[in-house]
């Protein structure tokens, strides 16, 4: 399994020649419209269309597998959740009373028993989950094809405080360090007897909380040394600096920043005039 | 040598400093003036001061730190009290110990010109100042690469690179070569003598590669406990051995040679502290009357190699990382019981991706791996952790409780032993260790030298059969690494297989009787120490350069044209008798 750390994709394509500024206008749009979509059709599509991207500009396979395999108990837990019990919830919805059962639990059992699953509450759970999973993947489109240095300048272009960007760029570049640490830390948990292959999930849990002593040092530590590193790089977080590389809007970020702040208009009317996008429309 | 002594470009008078909620000084009443173009060494055991030093120049202690500061520092006439760290910036370059932390960008123009973009230096003299920058490293052609494409060498001359486009008139070195194997340092210390040569940058350089300092350094700083106790020139101060030694730093062993010599009787007008000038005095000494050489050489590996079925043993082994690279190609190797081997190699070489497959923390690619005959694939890291301890280089990601006590206990209560068991174990393993009285204390609270005893004590307390050692002798001084290798000469002779990862092979005479010697994924040389260090063409396919002593004695197998396997200061200087040459060396 891809492990799910930061990284930069290795091909060039359309994405990784984008300005960030664009990418950020993108990112901003399909979150937004991801968010208000309640359709689990065009939810769907649109988390199918962003894997597609994400593929396209060379995110591995790998990486979105884990992704989709990580919100899998996310995905049960909603489906569950919704369609045993947000009957009221897509009511409101659907502005109906009516709910399309899928089935129910004979009367005579404990607990659950009479409990109904309904076809529109599994919807309903769908959309949710697309949701969530569009949202995470237009983060990899939008960051592991732009490297960490062109992210800060766009953002500054793009009027973000200098500070904010250098601490955003910091972070990122700081997450691949801190797995490398964790699998460091559980290599000497697991050379001190630790069986993790034969644990339970509570002993785990327990033997996970241990890493955080040695996680925090570390970070400390590195932190620290960070600190010392940028001061003797004479780095004020002063917007006042100049910039090894310059940035500029290319034809092809003119087209992505038009066509998302279109796409959004016309989500945004369809929306609002046809109810398209709303739960139980498509 | 450009030394201008009547211009200082640096001074300190009569700086102490206390590091908050500390009560004794990290630097004592410390007064010296540092030239324009001056090469200073800063010398010192752990803990003497080196490391504040170097902060201090750059106005990082105190400005960074806080805590109690009283004298005055001045760099090209700036107070470093009076003037914000990044205004010192524009005069004070520096680089660190560790390449991996210092390094914060993503491509080396980047890395170089992050420093120039803070100090608003225009696009376009950034345009030129890189490629200087690169040129001056020698690292032309790498400007895109992301430097984790670097080798180690490469990466710490990128750090000096990054300095140096601010063109400052102080370079602060603090260890900069202490996790770099040798070629990697000598990389690092050509470049940085040229730059101070031809452009005349003042440096400082602290460390422990006492060879290298005496070859490039015009002088000696030596910080013991904060107090500045000696500063002259290399051949002044290294000469000094048994004073040297007497506050716990390791002189080059060229001066440690004619220290021993000198104490035997021997003529020794000056001690060199340099390797030709070693040469050349050995050259003189053996020249005349002596008598011809013969010299037992070490029978290597113990008998029961062979005699007995291995007990560790990798077959063929190959393993290809995620990313495509190719760490380990067709490796063989029979370890087996009671034996004490060095692995060494350089940077990459395989080493360490090795010895996890002794503890299936990787598994093979193709080939197999045996422990105890059995195929590694059909046991648990957590069983194979049981029969071998494997103490890695940092003993601060080892460490995840609360008191010394807790932390030995840690991998029993794993294990699953009965209280009483574990009570015993603790008990044995912390006072072999001399951390019984200490058991109470809080882990991290504890020196690192201590904090890598405790990771070994909990290692020990599993009672395994091999135990290795991965690179422990890094980051310490000389005291603190014969400290940690003497505790693995007595597991040792308490009969455990012992495997040490290192590239300081210095050290490693007096324990080691076997070494492999690793390149680029390849088994290059599986022989007796002796032969091994004397595989000289060997070692410097895999950049390791051999001990001086080892040197020492080709020039006198050339000059007698004799067998001199020698290994250490002490063989060499026993070669020698007050009437002339003693002209045999046995083993014992």
């Amino acid at each position: 399994m891809t492990a799910l750390t930061l990284h930069t994709v290795e091909r060039d394509s359309f994405f990784t020649r984008l300005d960030f500024r664009s990418k950020l206008a993108l990112m901003a749009v399909i979150t937004l419209v991801a968010f208000v979509w309640e359709s689990p059709v065009l939810g769907g599509l649109l988390a199918l269309v962003m894997a597609l991207a994400c593929l396209a500009a060379g995110v591995k396979f790998g990486y979105i597998r884990t992704v989709v395999t990580l919100l899998l108990p996310f995905a049960v837990f909603m489906i569950l959740m919704q369609g045993f019990l947000g009957a009221d919830l897509v009511r409101a919805r659907l502005d109906r009373e009516t709910l399309t059962p899928l089935f129910t639990f004979p009367a005579a059992w404990p607990l659950i028993g009479g409990g109904m699953m309904t076809w529109e509450g599994v919807l309903y759970a769908l959309n949710v989950v697309f949701k969530t999973l569009t949202m995470i993947l237009v983060l990899p489109l939008g960051i592991f094809t732009t490297d960490v240095n062109a992210m800060v300048i766009g953002m500054v272009k793009a009027h973000i405080p200098y500070k904010i960007a250098f601490i955003f760029s910091s972070t990122l570049r700081f997450f691949p360090l801190l797995f490398e640490e964790i699998q460091t830390i559980i290599e000497a948990q697991r050379l001190r007897g630790l069986a993790f292959e034969t644990m339970g999930a509570l002993k785990r849990l327990r033997v996970y909380a241990k890493i955080a002593v040695p996680l925090i040092l570390g970070a400390l530590v590195k932190s620290q040394m960070l600190d010392i590193v940028l001061q003797s790089k004479a780095f004020t977080g002063s917007p006042e600096r100049t910039y090894l590389h310059e940035t500029r809007l290319g034809a092809a970020d003119y087209v992505v920043i038009a066509g998302s702040a279109l796409f959004v208009i016309v989500a945004a009317i369809a929306y609002v005039g046809w109810g398209i996008g709303r739960f139980g429309k498509w | 040598m450009c030394v201008d002594s009547t211009a200082p470009l640096v001074t300190l008078d009569n700086v102490s400093y206390i590091y908050p909620r500390v009560e004794k000084p990290a630097l004592h009443d410390v007064t010296l003036a540092i030239g324009k173009g001056e090469f200073l060494g800063l010398i010192g055991p752990t803990g003497a001061g080196k490391t504040t030093f170097c902060l201090s120049l750059s106005g990082i202690v105190p400005q960074f730190y806080g805590g109690r500061f009283f004298g005055h520092i001045t760099v090209a006439g700036l107070d470093t009290l009076d003037h914000p760290v990044s205004r010192l910036a524009r005069h004070v370059g520096a680089a660190f110990e560790d390449p991996e932390t210092q390094i914060t960008a993503t491509s080396v123009e980047n890395e170089i010109a992050f420093a120039l973009e803070n100090l608003s230096v225009p696009h376009e003299e950034m345009l030129i100042r890189i490629p200087r920058a690169l040129e001056a490293t020698r690292l032309e052609g790498t400007a895109k690469k992301h430097p984790r494409e670097l080798s180690g060498g490469q990466k710490q001359r990128l750090a000096i690179a990054a300095a140096l486009a601010v063109q400052p008139d102080l370079l602060v070195l603090d260890e900069p070569t202490s996790q770099l194997d040798p070629m990697g340092a000598q990389e690092v210390f050509a470049t940085v003598r040229e730059l101070n040569k031809t452009l005349g940058i003042t440096v400082v350089m602290a460390g422990h590669a006492a060879e290298e300092l005496a070859e490039y350094a015009d002088r000696l700083v030596l910080l013991v406990d904060g107090a500045l106790v000696a500063v002259g020139a290399p051949h002044d101060l290294y000469a000094q051995v048994e004073y040297l030694e007497r506050c716990h730093v390791r002189p080059p062993q060229v001066a440690q040679t004619f220290a021993r010599l000198q104490q035997a009787g021997i003529p020794v007008s000056t001690i060199p502290v340099r390797l030709e000038e070693g040469i050349a005095a050995l050259k003189a000494i053996s020249s005349a009357g002596l008598l011809p050489v013969r010299v037992t050489s070490a029978a290597g590996t113990p008998a029961l190699r062979k005699k007995t079925p291995p007990l560790l043993s990798a077959r063929n082994l190959t393993h290809v990382y995620g990313d495509g690279t190719v760490a380990l190609r067709d490796v063989s190797l029979d370890v087996y019981a009671g034996e004490y081997l060095l692995i060494v190699g350089q940077n990459g070489a395989g080493k360490s991706t090795l010895a996890k497959h002794f503890l299936r923390l990787l598994l093979p690619t193709s080939g197999a791996v045996y422990v105890d005959n059995i195929d590694t694939r059909d046991l648990t890291t957590s069983a194979l952790a049981r029969r071998i301890g494997y103490v890695a280089q940092n003993p601060d990601n080892q460490i995840f409780n609360a008191t010394v006590e807790a932390e030995v206990a840690f991998a029993l209560k794993n294990l699953e032993y009965d209280e009483v068991e574990i009570r015993l174990r603790v008990e044995e393993s912390l006072t072999a260790l001399g951390l019984w009285e200490r058991r109470e204390a809080h882990p991290l609270a504890l020196s690192k030298g201590d904090r890598a005893r405790v990771v070994i004590a909990a290692i020990l307390a599993m009672r395994p059969d091999v135990v290795i050692f991965d690179e422990p002798t890094t980051g310490q001084d000389y005291r603190g690494a014969r400290a940690i290798l003497d505790i693995s000469k007595q597991l040792r002779a308490a009969g455990k297989t012992i495997i040490v990862i290192t590239h300081h092979l210095y050290l490693m005479p007096d324990y080691a009787e076997r070494v492999v010697v690793m390149g680029k994924g390849t088994l290059l040389l599986d022989a007796p120490i002796r032969d091994a260090y004397h595989a000289v063409d060997v070692l410097a396919s895999t950049h390791i350069t051999p001990p001086q002593a080892v040197l020492l004695a080709r020039v006198l197998a050339e000059e007698h044209q004799a067998d001199f396997p020698l290994l250490t200061p002490e063989e060499v200087a026993a070669c020698f008798t007050v009437n002339g040459f003693r002209g045999s060396f046995a083993d014992g």
